[in-house]
């Protein structure tokens, strides 16, 4: 019956298939990353210093940092809204 | 052309001895000659899978110590033309052979055999590294769970450090109604996660257990289904090319057809 009613109102419960994925993806870029949280914030805070040597950042605001696992590899994925290039210093 | 093919898995209880039981009969009985090594060495179980352990004298570790000659050590499967066993000792441990000394074992099996099928103890450690080292490819063995795909994953970095070529990878104990309920990830869900080609699905059946009892692997079986996935696999490991998947989805009963010939049901089948 449930089975019926889920096809009738196309409504769809979260599967729990969809939790096991979720953390299977997780672990496996952090068994082969193996970074803490603290060195993934330490690197992310070096990356953007560098980047706002050259162009201004929103800060933190918009700014995404993540890694993310595509064919069994691992990817540092970041998306950094930035606001304008800076003017270089006379170089 | 001969080949060792290492049976693996990381994670122990995922059906690497029944796999390698099932997949040595299937393969031995499409007519090539297969000799199934039990690189379990201290706690061997592939004899018992088997049902031939009443006929072991010699072992692996008799062999590369020379006590005994490979052809005194091998026990013939009598159920299956051209099946060999080479069983593991019981009461040593894996340090007692070295990579070198199981590379030139497998050296001289694969002149006597077309496949030497290698099942792998759980774990990395030294029993992993010696099971691997005579291999040209290797076999992944997972279930559909979390921790099995994790360990999974961290053995075929493993194997592609060891520069064999890329493995393939068998999903064992598949419960069809509990993909098709969301309730267990299919095949499309892990073959995302792991990205290595598939050889196919098992199911999650009473008949492994049944002929785990009996000693007598399910591949001897023409009406089970789970010998008949196993004899796909076998297909697809010798090469063969476009092997129709088969269907796990069993479910016969009156409102199964029913609710699927309604379209209510599920409508994507399990197979693999």
């Amino acid at each position: 019956m449930r089975e019926l009613f889920k096809n009738i109102f196309g409504t769809k419960p979260k599967q729990s298939k969809d939790d096991a994925k979720q953390r299977l993806k997780f672990l496996l870029i952090h068994d082969q990353v193996d970074l803490t949280p603290g060195q993934l914030e330490q690197m992310k805070a070096e990356i953007m210093e560098v980047i706002a040597r050259y162009v201004e950042i929103e800060g933190d605001h918009g700014t995404e940092f993540k890694l993310a696992r595509e064919d069994g590899h691992v990817a540092l994925v970041s998306s950094i809204p930035v606001r304008r290039v800076v003017e270089r210093a006379a170089s | 052309m001969s080949e060792c093919i290492v049976i693996t898995s990381g994670k122990g209880g995922v059906g690497k001895t029944t796999t390698t039981a099932n997949l040595g009969v299937a393969l031995a009985r499409s007519g090539a000659k297969v000799a199934v090594v039990d690189a379990d060495i201290g706690l061997r179980n592939l004899d018992v899978i088997l049902g031939l352990e009443n006929r072991i004298v010699y072992d692996l570790v008799h062999v590369i110590e020379g006590e005994c000659r490979l052809k005194q050590a091998l026990i013939r499967d009598k159920r299956a033309e051209g099946l060999y066993l080479l069983p593991a000792a019981q009461t040593r441990d894996k340090n007692a052979v070295t990579p070198a000394q199981m590379r030139e074992l497998v050296r001289q099996m694969k002149e006597e055999f077309d496949f030497v099928l290698m099942d792998c103890p759980a774990g990395i450690e030294q029993g992993f590294k010696n099971a691997i080292a005579g291999a040209d490819r290797a076999i992944i063995v997972t279930t559909p769970e979390v921790s099995a795909i994790r360990d999974a994953d961290r053995i075929i970095g493993m194997v592609e450090a060891a520069e064999l070529p890329e493995p393939e990878l068998i999903i064992n104990r598949v419960r069809p109604r509990m993909v098709a309920s969301g309730d267990m990830m299919n095949k499309e869900d892990i073959l995302e996660i792991l990205a290595i080609p598939l050889l196919g699905l098992v199911p999650d059946h009473e008949d492994v257990i049944v002929t785990a009892n009996r000693g007598m692997p399910a591949a001897f079986d023409d009406e089970s289904i789970v010998g008949e996935a196993y004899r796909r696999i076998a297909r697809r490991v010798k090469g063969e090319k476009d092997v129709p998947e088969l269907v796990l989805d069993h479910d016969t009963s009156f409102w199964a057809t029913l609710k699927r010939w309604m379209g209510l049901a599920p409508t994507r089948e399990v197979a693999g």
